[in-house]
């Protein structure tokens, strides 16, 4: 039987308590990247030539603030699991399209110059969600929506 | 002299190929390699885990170059913005430049190898030198 399973890359750090700053540093940046934290000190994400590298940088940064760091190429033993971590990334990314359309209907409300800022944040924003997205979730599509929709708003010309 | 990478170039490494040609090395030769036990002893590795010429501090390679060589010109400052921004989408500096730039060179790696990336990537970085220069002396954007 041939393994349908993908390889990920895993970044393993150890980074000392303090000074605190390197430790949320290199939080937001897992979380810009989309990373799954998987343990404490473990964080993956499915492998290709830019999460890799991403994560590499990463390592570096650990070693240079004193840390330990060390990058990993593998794949989970068993189909059920990987399926569950892909359903765990794809729910983190689904709550962030979901506040993301709700901010859109929202600002249907706003005043038309307020509206015309809020929908360039937005699309900033779903630009920056899109980077994460590894296991796009059926909520991405309707933020697409929510946001053509506002869209189509801001571009209505006023009576 | 001669200088080692890791293959399939992006945005940081062109950059800095271009840097090194056009203001460090002109007769600069590079080497491709897969793992950082391959550069030749003979070579200057760059942008690599591990190595001096490499990401630092939060600065990708093109910024550390700037650093180590001393090249203060504000226009490689301005490049190095946008280089950052489209290699690490860090959100330090405000490029929008960046995202444009990194589907461009990565486009262009998808249908060529690293030899003819940095070749062709070269004029590209010519171009926004002359443009960030013109912006920097006139105090608005070129046309």
């Amino acid at each position: 039987m041939t393994s349908k399973r993908a390889p990920w890359v895993l970044l393993a750090y150890r980074l000392p308590r303090e000074p605190s700053t390197p430790r949320s540093a290199l939080w937001r940046k897992l979380r810009r990247l989309g990373a799954a934290q998987v343990l404490d000190g473990l964080a993956a994400l499915p492998l290709d030539a830019r999460t890799r590298e991403q994560l590499e940088w990463l390592a570096e940064e650990v070693v240079e603030a004193g840390g330990e760091a060390t990058i990993w190429i593998g794949e989970l033993a068993s189909a059920a699991q990987e399926r569950e971590l892909a359903a765990r990334m794809a729910e983190a990314v689904a709550a962030d399209y979901r506040s993301l359309s709700a901010d859109a209907e929202a600002a249907r409300r706003e005043a038309p110059g307020s509206r015309r800022r809020t929908l360039a944040r937005l699309r900033r924003e779903l630009r920056r969600i899109r980077a994460r997205d590894y296991f796009p979730p059926p909520e991405r599509e309707r933020a697409h929506q929510v946001l053509a929709e506002l869209a189509a708003l801001v571009e209505e010309p006023v009576r | 002299m001669r200088w080692a990478t890791r293959h399939h170039c992006h945005v940081d490494r062109a950059a800095c190929a271009w840097l090194i040609r056009r203001f460090i090395d002109p007769e600069a030769e590079f080497v491709f390699v897969d793992d950082a036990d391959e550069v030749p002893a003979d070579a200057t590795p760059l942008d690599m885990r591990g190595v001096e010429l490499s990401h630092h501090g939060g600065d990708c390679s093109f910024e550390t170059f700037l650093r180590r060589y001393e090249l203060a010109d504000p226009v490689l400052w301005e490049i190095a913005k946008v280089v950052h921004e489209a290699d690490l989408v860090d959100e330090r500096y405000d490029a929008p430049e960046a995202a444009g730039l990194d589907v461009l060179v990565r486009g262009l790696s998808m249908v060529c190898d690293d030899e003819e990336l940095l070749r062709l990537t070269a004029p590209l970085f010519d171009g926004l030198y002359e443009y960030r220069k013109r912006a920097l002396l006139s105090g608005r954007e070129p046309a």
